[in-house]
């Protein structure tokens, strides 16, 4: 017999668990209609394009928690808990369904309870619970004794702990009490039938026993209800939106930016919460405030005021608060604390401006939380709604908007073209054609420091017989400072004029120096027509070294350490290319860095702050980067960015330990490694 | 209010120093190949102050620019800043005149618009640096020239007029129309905004040719220049470099202090 079956003061006990049922249930969809409502007031946004690929995708993260386990390092184990928390969470929730929802409530309980089934579910239950219990006492320790930066002090997290605790608590104590009264005493369930032993070995009357069991299983059922009520009223409406954010998640760039829309005319980029687009909002409800992003970030960890944890998480107190005036039709009354101001007021501009776009926040989120696009469309609308920005920041739009390229002036004392001279290299003329390009770049055509790695790329492509042509002087910058500055008026200029020139030339193949113009070329000019293959250096370079066309037979003797570039590892996934070329050098010993590869640390200079001024912290971000390296023991940190190579240098000399450390392109090693015929 | 402003391309004053050359026999400047032209950067200013005007007072600002057909692309920029419509002067007879011959040409298509409140110039050209043309041209109009001003506002149906002198400002008081020329003081131009950019995009920019605006070839006949180009050179530049120390800081300090006293 259930205790649903049972008559509690005349009223029938299915009554109660229906009357209970359906308050706890409307309080559930209330909130959640709520929720949906206030996604709905964010732009459209087509994300339900391959819905196989994207729900076996979900599937994949979430049923096997690779979520969760893929940030797990030695220093950081939470992610371990958390799998034992969901797949042990997830039983107990089929468990629920079955025994208090069908034996329970539908008075299932003859067809169910007391079966084989119910004592392998129940004893899966019991080393489930043993589970969950274990990681809710670690993640408390965690939390409250251990207490690590990237976690925030809240009172929900020790709610929901409180809550799960006591679930498991009841299962146990219910399930011991129930076999207890119903006199089984097998060893399966193990813990709650070791509990009914206990309590079958003891004085205790077998109605006392039932009492106590039904006692706590109305116990149990209530908690049951006031967690559903509770999770979509806490930041554990995580466990409900998270599961559809990883449907939604960007199929191929992690980092998407999209253009302008065409009808935009005045407010661009982003101000309020309606300028979102719903997949924004739904960002916002997925965060778990874990905080993998704010101890990945290099803004945060050199002490700046942005931490992108905290930008989400004020962004979605900011969209509960200020979304549900927005969703009652009479505007909001003047008189008692307008909503803040969400641009400018819950996210400040020092905190825009201090982003990097170095994606690492992405990398680590195990939800899927678009961060950087977020941070480019507060961009858009301070440089070209309101002209608000940095003074360097000006400067550098300013100069791509007259000079084609973000240096002048005394950072720049050569012209585009200069580098070529004296090299005989073809470079294209109006009407010339080329089926490969290689496409220098701004820094790499300019910098005194970054043409030297440019000339050796020159000599090497030479060497190796390929057949290529520049544009010299023709060239202009690729856009993507501007875009990541958020000036895309700017940025949609260049890259149509640069596609528009490629395709005069037939252009087929393009070879960039710079991770940033790769990723611009090669990721962002489709979206306005430009379709080429576009291949970093680095994958050239391992192309050509197995085809034979260069050897690399001079012995190095050095130790390096190579520095993934945030747009050439995280956006572009070239991590093995460098590293192989490297390898494949006589006597040249390569140490990783305890930040490489996806999780490598930024130098600092992406996102357009290679030329706007850092934000102030406690150190600069490429200061920091500096230490990561040295603490290699490597006498030789090379790079494939010439922003990582300017970073590095910079920090270098500011250091003062040029004699201990040399930042080099990886193309400068491929030309002294070369044999000289 | 209608202010019209007369804004110049140049060759970019940013080019390493190193590659600007001349050439002494036609005494020209060779511009350096894959470098823009851009605005100068006092005509910039003109048109910044022009905004400013209009943010507060509404109206209209017409911009003229007389140069080659390339010069739309600097109109083009103005237009982007603020401006409603842009003009650019260019013929073959416009070509290597004098700052006289300049503002008659300005003034001719100046008459041609018509009716205006206000015209601005930057104070001199980012290139020759005569500051010449902005005084002849508020000459030919018939209308009050001010120079340099640093900041400009309009009061009841007259302005009030900041300019620079060597040892501070003075305000000026000036009916409308009036010339003004700007000066640096004024501050930074704005980054054209995403409506600007936009706007600016779909505008037609007119040509204008001396038939167009009347102007009599006697005027542009360089014979009758006002002035003629003798010589023209690159200036050698020497710079020394001095280390000046001291035991302490502020001894340190002391010392570049004596230094610099000395050579004022």
């Amino acid at each position: 017999m259930s205790p649903v079956s049972a008559t509690y003061w005349g009223i029938s006990g299915y009554i109660i668990f229906w009357v209970f049922f359906v308050v706890a249930a409307g309080l559930f969809v209330q909130r959640t209609w709520f929720l949906f409502r206030l996604i709905r007031l964010g732009k459209p946004e087509n994300r339900f394009d391959h819905m196989g690929q994207r729900i076996n995708n979900m599937v994949r993260e979430v049923v096997t928690q690779r979520c969760s386990l893929k940030s797990v390092t030695r220093k950081d184990l939470a992610g371990f808990g958390h799998a034992f928390l969901f797949w042990g969470f997830s039983l107990f929730f089929l468990s629920y369904i079955i025994f208090i929802g069908l034996a329970g409530g539908f008075g299932l309980a003859s067809i169910i309870l007391g079966g084989t089934f119910e004592r392998v579910f129940s004893s899966i239950l019991d080393i489930a619970g043993l589970f969950v219990t274990i990681a809710i006492v670690w993640a408390a320790i965690r939390r409250y004794i251990v207490r690590p930066a990237r976690l925030q002090m809240s009172a929900e997290a020790g709610i929901i702990m409180g809550m799960v605790f006591g679930l498991m608590l009841l299962h146990f104590l219910g399930d011991g009490f129930g076999l207890a009264s119903a006199g089984v005493t097998t060893s399966w369930p193990p813990i709650s039938g070791a509990i009914a032993r206990l309590l079958s070995g003891s004085s205790i009357s077998n109605l006392t026993l039932k009492h106590v069991y039904y006692s706590l299983w109305w116990l149990h059922y209530f908690l049951i209800l006031s967690f559903a009520v509770y999770v979509p009223r806490s930041k554990h409406m995580h466990i409900l939106a998270s599961i559809f954010n990883e449907i939604f998640i960007p199929l191929g760039q992690k980092v998407v930016i999209e253009p302008i829309p065409v009808e935009e005319q005045e407010n661009f980029g982003i101000s309020k919460i309606q300028d979102f687009t719903w997949k924004d909002l739904l960002d916002l409800y997925s965060c778990a405030v874990c905080g993998r992003c704010h101890a990945s970030c290099p803004a945060q960890l050199t002490g700046k005021t942005l931490s992108p944890r905290e930008v989400i998480h004020n962004l979605k107190e900011h969209l509960l608060e200020a979304g549900s005036a927005l969703l009652t039709p009479q505007p909001v009354t003047a008189k008692d604390g307008q909503p803040k101001e969400m641009l400018g007021g819950v996210v400040t501009e020092p905190e825009i401006w201090a982003c990097t776009t170095c994606g690492a926040c992405q990398e680590v989120c195990p939800v899927g939380i678009e961060h950087v696009r977020k941070i480019i469309g507060f961009r858009r609308n301070l440089t070209m709604s309101q002209s608000k920005m940095p003074e360097s920041a000006q400067l550098m739009l300013r100069n791509m908007q007259s000079r084609g390229n973000p240096w002048a002036g005394v950072q720049s004392m050569r012209l585009r073209g200069d580098w070529t001279s004296g090299l005989d290299l073809k470079i294209l003329a109006d009407g010339d054609t080329t089926d490969t390009l290689f496409w220098v770049g701004c820094t790499g055509a300019l910098v005194e420091r970054n043409v030297k790695a440019t000339l050796a790329m020159a000599k090497v492509f030479k060497a190796a017989g390929v057949d290529f042509a520049v544009l010299g002087d023709a060239e202009t910058c690729c856009g993507d400072p501007a875009r990541r500055a958020g000036y895309d008026f700017q940025f949609q200029v260049m890259a149509e004029q640069n596609i528009e020139m490629f395709k005069s030339h037939g252009i087929k193949q393009i070879i960039t120096s710079c991770p940033h113009c790769l990723n611009t070329i090669k990721n962002e000019y489709p979206q306005y027509g430009g379709e080429f293959k576009v291949v970093h250096y680095t994958e050239f370079i391992a192309d050509l070294i197995k085809q034979d066309k260069i050897k690399l037979s001079n012995e190095l003797n050095s130790t390096l350490t190579f520095h993934d570039p945030c747009y050439l590892g995280r956006y572009n996934h070239i991590y093995q290319e460098p590293r192989g070329i490297l390898q494949s050098i006589p006597n040249a010993k390569l140490t990783e860095m305890e930040r490489s590869k996806s999780s490598s640390f930024c130098c600092g200079g992406g996102g357009g702050l290679m030329w706007i001024e850092e934000q102030p912290g406690t150190t600069k971000i490429s200061h920091m980067r500096l230490e990561d390296a040295l603490k290699t023991g490597a006498d030789t940190v090379v790079t494939a960015c010439p922003y990582c190579l300017q970073m590095f240098e910079e920090s270098i000399e500011h250091k003062g330990i040029q004699s201990k450390l040399k930042a080099l392109d990886l193309v400068e090693i491929v030309e002294a490694a070369m044999k000289q015929s | 209010m209608h202010t019209i402003i007369c804004v110049k391309q140049v060759l970019d004053p940013e080019i390493p120093p190193a590659k600007f050359k001349i050439d002494p026999e036609t005494k020209k400047v060779i511009p350096p190949a894959g470098v823009p032209p851009v605005i100068s950067v006092f005509d910039e200013r003109a048109v910044e102050a022009a905004c400013r005007l209009k943010d507060k007072n509404k109206g209209k600002i017409t911009i003229i620019s007389m140069g080659s057909a390339k010069a739309a692309d600097v109109v083009r920029h103005t237009l982007s800043m603020g401006a409603d419509d842009g003009i650019v002067l260019t013929d073959d007879a416009f070509e290597n005149l004098d700052s006289f011959g300049t503002a008659y040409v300005l003034s001719k298509a100046i008459k041609k618009i018509g009716a205006f409140d206000l015209v601005l110039c930057g104070r001199q050209a980012a290139d020759w640096g005569a500051g010449q043309v902005g005084s002849i041209l508020g000459e030919m109009l018939g209308i009050p020239i001010i120079t340099l001003a640093c900041n400009i506002e309009v009061t009841g149906q007259a302005l009030k007029i900041r300019r620079i002198v060597r040892d501070g400002f003075e305000v000026l008081e000036a009916p409308m129309p009036s010339l003004i020329t700007v000066s640096s003081e004024i501050g930074l131009p704005r980054l054209p905004g995403g409506m600007g950019l936009m706007m600016a995009r779909r505008k037609v920019i007119p040509t204008w040719k001396a038939v167009d605006i009347g102007a009599e070839a006697a005027m542009l006949d360089k014979a009758n220049s006002h002035t003629e180009v003798t010589g023209l050179s690159v200036p050698t530049r020497k710079s020394e470099c001095e280390m000046i120390t001291g035991v302490t800081l502020v001894e340190a300090a002391g010392n570049l202090a004596a230094r610099i006293i000395k050579l004022v």
